[in-house]
């Protein structure tokens, strides 16, 4: 039965594609397509323009934000921040402790370039974490690994962040 | 970094205004809105069901087929079993509530005379004759109200078909309905907007489970102390006035009032009865106040008592009975959408950096 609602969803072809994007994604990779549908459920998509501002430091953090396409370059008043000055492309994410904790953001986030990024909002990640908790271990893994790879990083002052 | 103050004298205009504009508006569309309201609630209530069923390995869509199709099974079930009862017994309502209102003018009667026999401080009826206006209400029950009602039910009919359908397609299109709606909004109030839509879904979730619980206790408590009672039929009357209490204040005295006809119509001669009723529907009324809503619905909607009656009177006056049963959730959404606007638009970061956007998106325009 064809839900009248459809004109909201994505043709079959175009949600195999979608599935496949979200499985090229870091974060996602070890989620079968079941576990991505169910996921994309929850993803919202956004387009920003060069030198738009994704969002600012002391913004109540309420979220993580996943690249698509494009760069976008983080910046703070934090001394170990500012020296790393840390860039994003493709497939990296970032704002991710906003889905740990509600402290305001540490930092500003501007697209270099038009980019397309993709939000998981806490209040709904915790949801999927209720719903379907495979899928949140998947991804929390996931995340646990790449905030262990970044404290390291800040730690021992290193330039480049990981490829994540 | 948005502070959460506590709404100004604007803001709480603006949802006063709001409120009624939006009570007005349903009241015009009420074959609509009834249906939905009613989907809405079947949504929340049975979307942990649903959860539970992808938990087990159903998909989705597969889930919401599933428990749309109880829902629609129940509802046909319900319609070919009750209407045919209904309709057949029609006449006989006549009798029986003729008899009911005659059983609570009689008490009423007595309940006066005694006053006036034992202190002696009222002199005149209030009543009048009750058979007097009993009978006039008789000669014109079946041309008057009969016949009109049982119209209102086939006209409504149809509308409450509605409410699986519309149930089904909350259950299985709710989210991607959401994110449409979020898609629209900019991206300088992308997170605010999440945050709005998210306090709503939650508030109206608590708001219409809790009430649901409290109508099943309130109904089992009802009808435990008018079995015990001795009062006939203590399930469908407790579950009556349960349903009654929607309405909050006035909906537990018109509750208070039917289980008191029917106690003093099938108990004449022992006045200990009713009030023993009335004593019950105090009781579980105390009951709802200090334990079940704080349990229940709680501080779903955040609405002070003060403004609750006001609102009630409020939306009564604007929208009549549909008013006062719908006020205080459209309250409670709209009080949410304003203080959440009043923050944004009072966030100069945000406008900044949405007129900073909508710059950016100017000059592109202009270069491209």
């Amino acid at each position: 039965m064809k839900s009248p609602l459809s004109f909201f969803g994505n043709s079959a072809a175009a949600d195999a594609q979608r599935i496949r994007q979200l499985q090229a994604l870091t974060l996602f990779k070890e989620l079968t397509a079941r576990e991505l549908r169910e996921l994309e459920e929850l993803l919202h998509e956004r387009s920003y323009e060069k030198d738009e501002i994704i969002f600012d430091e002391g913004d109540a953090g309420l979220g993580l934000f996943v690249v698509m396409s494009g760069r976008v370059k983080v910046s703070s008043s934090h001394a170990a921040l500012q020296r790393l000055g840390p860039e994003f492309g493709p497939g990296d994410y970032f704002g991710e402790l906003a889905l740990f904790d509600e402290a305001p953001r540490t930092a500003r986030a501007v697209a270099l370039e038009p980019t397309q990024i993709l939000a998981l909002f806490r209040k709904e990640f915790f949801l999927l974490l209720e719903r379907d908790r495979g899928i949140g271990v998947k991804i929390l893994f996931e995340l646990s690994r790449t905030v262990c790879l970044r404290s390291r990083k800040l730690v021992l002052q290193e330039q480049h962040l990981p490829t994540v | 970094m948005s502070s959460e103050s506590s709404p100004g004298v604007l803001t709480w205009l603006a949802t006063v205004v709001a409120t009624c504009l939006l009570l007005f508006f349903f009241q015009k569309i009420l074959w609509l809105v009834v249906p939905c309201l009613l989907a809405l609630v079947l949504y929340y209530c049975l979307r942990p069901l649903m959860q539970a069923l992808v938990r087990a390995g159903l998909k989705h869509r597969a889930a919401a087929r599933v428990v749309a199709g109880i829902l629609f099974l129940a509802t046909v079930l319900a319609v070919v079993l009750l209407l045919p009862a209904v309709a057949s017994h029609a006449a006989d309502w006549k009798a029986i509530m003729l008899n009911y209102l005659q059983g609570g003018l009689d008490f009423a009667k007595r309940t006066e005379e005694l006053l006036v026999q034992k202190l002696g401080l009222l002199h005149r009826s209030f009543l009048g004759s009750p058979e007097m206006k009993l009978d006039a209400i008789s000669e014109k029950f079946a041309d008057n109200y009969l016949g009109s009602f049982l119209l209102q039910m086939m006209h409504w009919l149809p509308s409450l078909l509605l409410m699986p359908y519309l149930t089904y397609f909350l259950l299985q299109d709710g989210n991607r309905f959401k994110k449409q709606l979020i898609r629209g909004v900019p991206n300088a109030f992308f997170e605010k907007t999440l945050l709005l839509v998210d306090r709503i879904d939650r508030s109206l979730q608590n708001f219409f489970v809790g009430l649901m619980k409290l109508t099943v206790l309130d109904t089992v408590c009802l009808a435990l102390g008018l079995w015990l009672l001795g009062i006939s039929f203590p399930l469908l009357l407790g579950l009556i006035a349960a349903v009654f209490a929607w309405v909050p204040y006035v909906g537990s005295i018109a509750g208070c009032l039917l289980v008191v006809l029917v106690a003093a119509t099938d108990f004449p001669t022992q006045p200990g009865i009713t009030y023993g009723c009335i004593l019950l529907f105090l009781g579980v009324r105390m009951l709802d106040d200090f334990v079940f809503l704080p349990l229940t619905v709680g501080r779903s909607l955040r609405i002070h008592p003060v403004t609750s009656v006001l609102m009630l009177f409020l939306g009564a006056a604007v929208a009549g009975p549909i008013g006062l049963v719908l006020v205080l959730p459209v309250w409670g959404v709209v009080a949410l959408v304003t203080e959440m606007l009043g923050q944004i638009f009072t966030d100069p970061r945000l406008i900044k950096r949405f007129r900073q956007a909508k710059q950016l998106r100017m000059r592109l325009a202009d270069t491209t």
